[in-house]
């Protein structure tokens, strides 16, 4: 009887999500668009059809895994080393974790503007650096073969402090007599990292890989500010083309087909994560 | 405290005597128009102008919007799609009118503009302004692509395309310049703009004007991506072309590094401004076209376009017209450089003196094309985009690129609810 208690919540499970997304499936067998007057028209499956050869779809599609699996996989690299230093005791140490937690506290789309002035040819502090030494124009934001690594930049600047926020957490949960034990058996610093450290953090690092990977997949605002998606597309998400169907085609019937099977890639790539996460389970050692 | 009291009394009454009297006072009409800021900081001498002539009936203020064209769509899109607009009219790109007309936010302008206003533009700008035969935008300017040449390294333009390929062939040869025919060849809206003039050169047409069915896959626009990246391959045009906007273009040309450009009436002044190593050496003409195919200049061009919801349809109208005079047009052309609409215009001797390039535009805006007039055309821009930038960028074959064009396109009708 116990899961009656969980009826409100999948009740309001139902209404936020499962509504919205049949809303959705169903606005994608249907054309709606200017040309019917916004109103839905039966089109027999023709903008899955579509979907299949737009190769923008698809460009935007691998562009935005390309961002979700760089950023994060940058973003947990940075903050394990981060989380590790701020574990430590040393003088300042609160004050640091205090500092450190910043990037994460400012609204995105300040800190995408931000980094555009930072990145602008030829006003930018980067720009004109460069130009002091000599070299020739970088041009960070209009480069389609490197401007993407401009917007991973920005996204590990602003998330890392989350993933470290986790990451210390989890840190603390591992008991000081592991290492002490560890100590008493003769066993070196770095060691310890791999035979404690890691083994007993590896939930908590998949954890952030699933929260980051599910929101930089569904990545607008950061791109959206920063490059608009140029140059040539080259930054486009999968989030921003839909937008663009619904907002500047003024296509809502292709916008949702969009922006459903970019959620069943994520989907796809949520189920692959969670996998993981459960294989990760099973491998963790038993507590002492 | 009975006097405290009874003063704050008094004060209050005061107050609302006051406010009573104040909003009785009849205040003037306010009309408000969206604009991208080039054009708001354009017009803004002549906006002062009017209010002054319209003080205390009608006050008109301008929103200095965005400066780029997806900005100001995405801008204006947002708030006419939420209803109630914050403004009474809006600029809007001549591509943009069909979709603005089929959402059925605008309102048509033929009670303010008749038939005699539209026989006194120039014959250009009367085009990409009615959907089914009504009036829903009045030009602001005229803008048509030209072919700009170098006077000093040929006697007359070349008139076809193979004569631009045999000239530009022969010129880089003999190292008089190094790129030869330069246009817009990357992946955006301009490349769509050259791409309707190349065709046209080779008698064809994007949509089929009688039915409006795309026609990418006909024998005529097969040959021109055929050509176009034989422009390239050739060495008629460089490679760096292919990544080309109007500034590169521009660039080039006015470095004396090319001998034919294409580009818009404003690169003019440019080329013959101090920095220019073409200065009094450049001609302008029209796109070149095969003998039996007719050359076209593709329309640019924005126009002020009244919303259905507006409140104010009168003093907005009184507005647009003021906006668009003779008068405001010919200050313009002399201050910025945008040129005008009014057929009479072209033949004003200051105007000349000016330019001496207006009867060279004149004849462009008479052989003006506008991009498909249909809703969807910025997706069809966009896909006719991804496919010339792979025929110019890549080893693709470009009749394979076009009948893949044309299926896309055709695909893009049936989910959009088009009957394709």
């Amino acid at each position: 009887m116990t899961w009656v208690l969980a009826v409100p919540a999948l009740l309001l499970m139902a209404l936020v999500f499962g509504w919205p997304m049949l809303r959705y499936g169903w606005l994608s067998l249907h054309a709606s668009s200017v040309l019917t007057g916004l109103e839905p028209v039966p089109n027999q499956g023709a903008n899955w059809i579509r979907l299949l050869e737009d190769a923008r779809f698809w460009q935007d599609a691998a562009q935005t895994l390309r961002f979700a699996g760089v950023s994060v996989g940058l973003e947990v690299l940075l903050a394990l080393a981060i989380a590790l230093l701020l574990d430590q005791r040393w003088r300042g140490r609160s004050l640091v974790r205090a500092v450190s937690l910043l990037p994460w506290a400012l609204p995105t789309t300040m800190m995408a503007l931000g980094w555009r002035w930072i990145l602008n040819t030829p006003y930018g502090p980067i720009e004109q650096a460069a130009t002091a030494l000599g070299l020739p124009p970088l041009n960070l934001l209009s480069n389609p073969d490197w401007t993407w690594l401009a917007t991973v930049l920005a996204d590990v600047w602003k998330t890392t402090p989350f993933i470290t926020l986790l990451l210390l957490a989890g840190l603390q949960t591992i008991p000081a007599d592991l290492y002490s034990a560890f100590r008493l058996e003769g066993g070196k610093s770095l060691g310890a990292l791999t035979a404690i450290t890691l083994p007993l953090l590896t939930p908590y690092i998949l954890i952030s890989l699933l929260f980051r990977t599910a929101q930089a997949a569904g990545v607008f605002d950061l791109i959206q500010v920063l490059t608009g998606g140029g140059p040539a597309g080259s930054t486009e998400s999968i989030a921003q083309y839909a937008y663009l169907n619904a907002m500047r085609f003024l296509d809502f019937g292709y916008s949702a087909t969009v922006m459903l099977a970019g959620f069943l890639l994520l989907a796809l790539v949520i189920v692959t994560a969670a996998v993981l996460l459960h294989l990760g389970r099973l491998v963790r050692p038993m507590n002492p | 405290m009975p006097l405290l009291r009874r003063l704050l009394l008094v004060l209050l009454g005061l107050v609302l005597t006051a406010t009573i009297g104040w909003t009785s006072v009849r205040r003037p009409e306010q009309v408000t128009i969206l604009m991208p800021a080039p054009f708001a900081d354009a017009t803004a001498e002549q906006v002062i102008r009017f209010n002054a002539e319209h003080r205390g009936r009608i006050r008109l203020n301008v929103i200095r919007g965005p400066r780029d064209t997806e900005s100001i769509s995405d801008l204006a899109i947002s708030s006419l799609l939420l209803g109630a607009p914050p403004f009474d009219a809006l600029l809007v790109d001549v591509t943009w009118l069909p979709k603005y007309v089929a959402a059925d936010w605008l309102q048509p302008l033929d009670p303010w503009f008749d038939d005699a206003d539209v026989a006194s533009l120039i014959s250009g700008a009367r085009l990409g302004n009615s959907v089914d035969g009504e009036l829903y935008r009045w030009p602001f300017g005229a803008d048509v692509g030209l072919l700009y040449w170098r006077t000093d390294l040929m006697p007359a333009p070349p008139r076809t395309p193979e004569e631009v390929v045999q000239l530009t062939q022969r010129l880089t040869e003999d190292n008089k310049v190094t790129e030869g025919f330069v246009w817009q060849g990357r992946q955006y809206e301009g490349l769509s703009c050259d791409f309707v003039e190349f065709l046209s050169a080779f008698g064809g047409t994007w949509l089929d004007p009688a039915t409006g069915a795309p026609e990418l896959d006909s024998p005529a626009a097969r040959a021109t991506a055929r050509w176009m990246q034989e422009l390239i391959r050739s060495g008629s045009s460089p490679r760096a072309v292919s990544n080309y906007a109007e500034p590169e273009t521009l660039q080039a040309f006015k470095a004396g590094d090319a001998a034919l450009m294409r580009n818009w009436p404003y690169a003019w002044s440019e080329l013959q401004s101090e920095g220019s190593a073409v200065q009094g050496r450049v001609g302008v003409t029209t796109m070149v076209a095969e003998p039996d195919a007719t050359p076209a200049a593709t329309l640019g061009s924005w126009g002020f376009s009244l919303l259905r919801d507006s409140v104010h349809q009168q003093a907005t109208a009184e507005a647009i017209r003021d906006l668009t005079s003779p008068e405001a047009q010919r200050q313009r052309f002399l201050v910025q450089g945008y040129t005008p609409t009014a057929a009479a215009l072209f033949q004003d001797p200051e105007l000349l003196q000016k330019s001496p390039v207006l009867p060279q535009l004149q004849e462009a805006l008479s052989i003006a094309e506008p991009r498909p007039l249909t809703p969807l055309y910025a997706q069809m821009s966009d896909l006719l985009q991804r496919q010339l930038s792979g025929v110019l960028t890549g080893d693709d074959n470009p009749d394979e690129a076009m009948e893949h064009l044309q299926q896309a396109t055709l695909t893009l009708l049936r989910s959009a609810g088009g009957d394709a």
